[in-house]
């Protein structure tokens, strides 16, 4: 029965998935993918902050390398398919992450969160004065998108937006579902344990270290795909989309106001950021200030989020119903 | 002198006065972390509001001094409503809530003043008695990087006779090292420590009406001054006064000779020397913990 349920619930999302472009129309197919993009990019950085414990200003790094990596290979390498492209971008996060984790997962706390920070800036000026490979301010941008080919059966213009949609509701989900296989694994029980007592992890037998960098590389690799993704979208990537800190500092609070405590959290946190500045671009221009103000008041009256919410007023139905 | 010693001893100067104020904005900072344990990522915006302040008082009055006066209480005043009926209530939900409380509240003050003051460079000039050149041992240098030199070290000696000479001073450090010890022992921490967010946005907000002559005042003053106070605290050691000194003028001094000798990698200097400093030594030069 609850087998059956399960199976009910995810065929109707994904029947949800294919049929929403028709019903929604271009515009709300690239609000979509966007939402999709940072959905996975809050994830990744879940998989840090909610589950490990770690907390990161620099996680736009990965994003950003992703996303340059993907639109430089395109620029450069002629003939060049749009899966390796991905794969690319998805390959220089993962060098960046071994290249950095050696110094970052002997720390924690405040300081590995400053080290991000550190290195993420570091990153951003690189990418602004690094002409010759970023194109400065300009970023790379302009570069052919080539067709999806299938060996045997044909190739698919993915410049369409709506054929578009489709790869890229492809690509993040199926890392997004990844992510949350991996979670479910012996070593992402570990994962949480570090989070709720690393020594306890160490004396069990665990090695803590080496755990924390396989996470590591992998929230890395995974935010490489999201930045992946959104340079193909955008068809542009520029330091202030890659590496900028608010570009860190949103999948922060996306996390934050989703809700830290559950793997579909981040996924809540986007939608709502996503809604959020949809609906307050049509009245105003300063959706900044619309977006403190319900920060401040999400921290101040819903502090486990929009996931905590919901179960505390699940908890509220199911006492009155007892009653 | 020569032209070229004269250069360097300018250049020396102008990173002092940079570092003198990175040092005001950077000992707020690192007081509140201290004692609470939070990083307040609207520190440099309260710095940033100060300027905006300053530059509508003197429209108004003409005045520089009633602007250097009224400017930073104002923001003080504005500091210790947003932790008394903002910080303190999320205070029971952990660090990351304040932390993300603090960028909620960058966020609006930053969109406020774009609202408020429009998102162009509005210039503010000191008074005549602060322009122009003064020679000193026949090298020609602006009189008001000199009262800002002079103005940021006398409230590092009114700071250091508090902290180190009074009882409330002693009750603040204290509760730097340990904020649950002293409140058990009777003392009103909240009360202390809202006192400190005051003074500490009372300094950052002197730190802003001094920089506005020599940077004008615009939205980006917040992320630049911001940035280098952060280093700052975080390569001085969290809590540690000395240690922001020592390393605010470090960075004023790495700012004015990065610039004269490899300016486009100027702005990258910073980071490294904090990667640097935060590889072999994850709690900072002078901090004793995380």
């Amino acid at each position: 029965m609850r087998n059956l349920k399960k199976w009910i619930g995810w065929t109707v999302l994904l029947i949800a998935l294919v049929l929403y472009p028709r019903i929604f129309g271009i515009y709300y197919t690239n609000v979509f993918v966007t939402f999709a993009i940072f959905a996975l990019f809050a994830v990744t950085l879940n998989l840090l902050l909610g589950y490990t414990g770690l907390l990161t200003f620099g996680h736009a790094m990965f994003f950003g390398t992703g996303g340059y990596a993907t639109a430089i290979a395109l620029e450069r390498i002629e003939g060049l398919p749009i899966i390796a492209a991905v794969l690319i971008g998805f390959l220089a996060a993962i060098v960046l992450a071994l290249i950095l984790c050696p110094i970052m997962v002997r720390v924690s706390g405040t300081a590995f969160a400053m080290l991000h920070l550190a290195f993420g800036q570091l990153m951003y000026v690189l990418a602004l004065k690094l002409r010759f490979i970023t194109g400065g301010e300009d970023g790379v941008g302009g570069f052919d998108i080539p067709p999806l080919g299938f060996p045997g059966i044909g190739s698919v213009d993915i410049s369409d937006p709506l054929n578009f949609y489709y790869f890229a509701v492809t690509v993040l989900g199926l890392s997004i579902w990844f992510l949350w296989f991996f979670t479910k694994t012996p070593l992402g029980s570990v994962m949480v344990g570090i989070r709720d007592n690393a020594n306890r992890v160490n004396y069990l037998g665990f090695k803590v270290t080496q755990t924390k960098a396989v996470i590591y590389t992998l929230a890395g690799a995974f935010a490489g795909v999201a930045g992946s993704v959104y340079a193909l979208f955008q068809n542009l990537i520029a330091a202030d989309d890659a590496y900028h800190v608010w570009v860190s500092f949103a999948p922060i609070m996306m996390t934050m106001v989703g809700g830290i405590s559950s793997f579909f959290g981040p996924i809540a946190g986007a939608a709502i950021f996503g809604i959020i500045e949809e609906l307050t671009s049509r009245y105003t221009e300063r959706v900044e200030l619309v977006m403190g103000l319900i920060l401040i008041s999400i921290i101040m009256f819903a502090p486990l989020g929009f996931v905590g919410f919901v179960n505390f007023l699940k908890q509220k139905l199911i006492r009155r119903s007892a009653q | 002198m020569d032209p070229t010693t004269a250069m360097y001893i300018a250049q020396g100067m102008h990173g002092l006065a940079y570092g003198m104020l990175l040092f005001l904005v950077a000992s707020g900072l690192t007081l509140i972390f201290g004692m609470m344990g939070i990083l307040n990522l609207a520190h440099a915006s309260f710095f940033m509001l100060s300027a905006y302040i300053a530059y509508s008082v003197l429209h108004l009055t003409g005045n520089f001094w009633l602007a250097l006066l009224l400017a930073p209480i104002a923001t003080a005043i504005i500091g210790v409503l947003v932790e008394r009926f903002l910080l303190r209530k999320v205070h029971a939900f952990g660090h990351i809530g304040e932390l993300i409380l603090t960028v909620g509240v960058a966020l609006v003050i930053l969109e406020g003043v774009k609202a408020g003051w429009g998102t162009e460079n509005l210039p503010l000039s000191p008074p005549e008695s602060l322009q122009g050149l003064i020679n000193i041992a026949g090298l020609e240098y602006p009189v008001y990087r000199l009262f800002v030199i002079g103005i940021a070290l006398l409230l590092l000696i009114i700071l250091t006779i508090i902290l180190y000479k009074t009882r409330l001073g002693m009750v603040v450090r204290a509760a730097v090292s340990d904020a649950d010890m002293v409140n058990s022992l009777g003392v009103n921490v909240p009360l202390v420590f809202m006192f400190v967010f005051g003074i500490g946005t009372w300094m950052a907000g002197i730190a802003g009406v001094a920089i506005a002559p020599i940077l004008t005042v615009f939205p980006g003053l917040a992320d630049q001054m911001g940035m280098d106070a952060f280093i700052v605290v975080v390569v001085g050691g969290f809590g540690s006064l000395g240690g922001a000194f020592l390393v605010s003028i470090i960075c004023g001094l790495l700012n004015s000779y990065g610039i004269q000798f490899i300016s486009s990698l100027a702005p990258v200097l910073m980071f490294i020397f904090m990667a640097i400093v935060l590889t072999i030594k994850p709690m900072g030069l002078f901090g004793e913990r995380e």
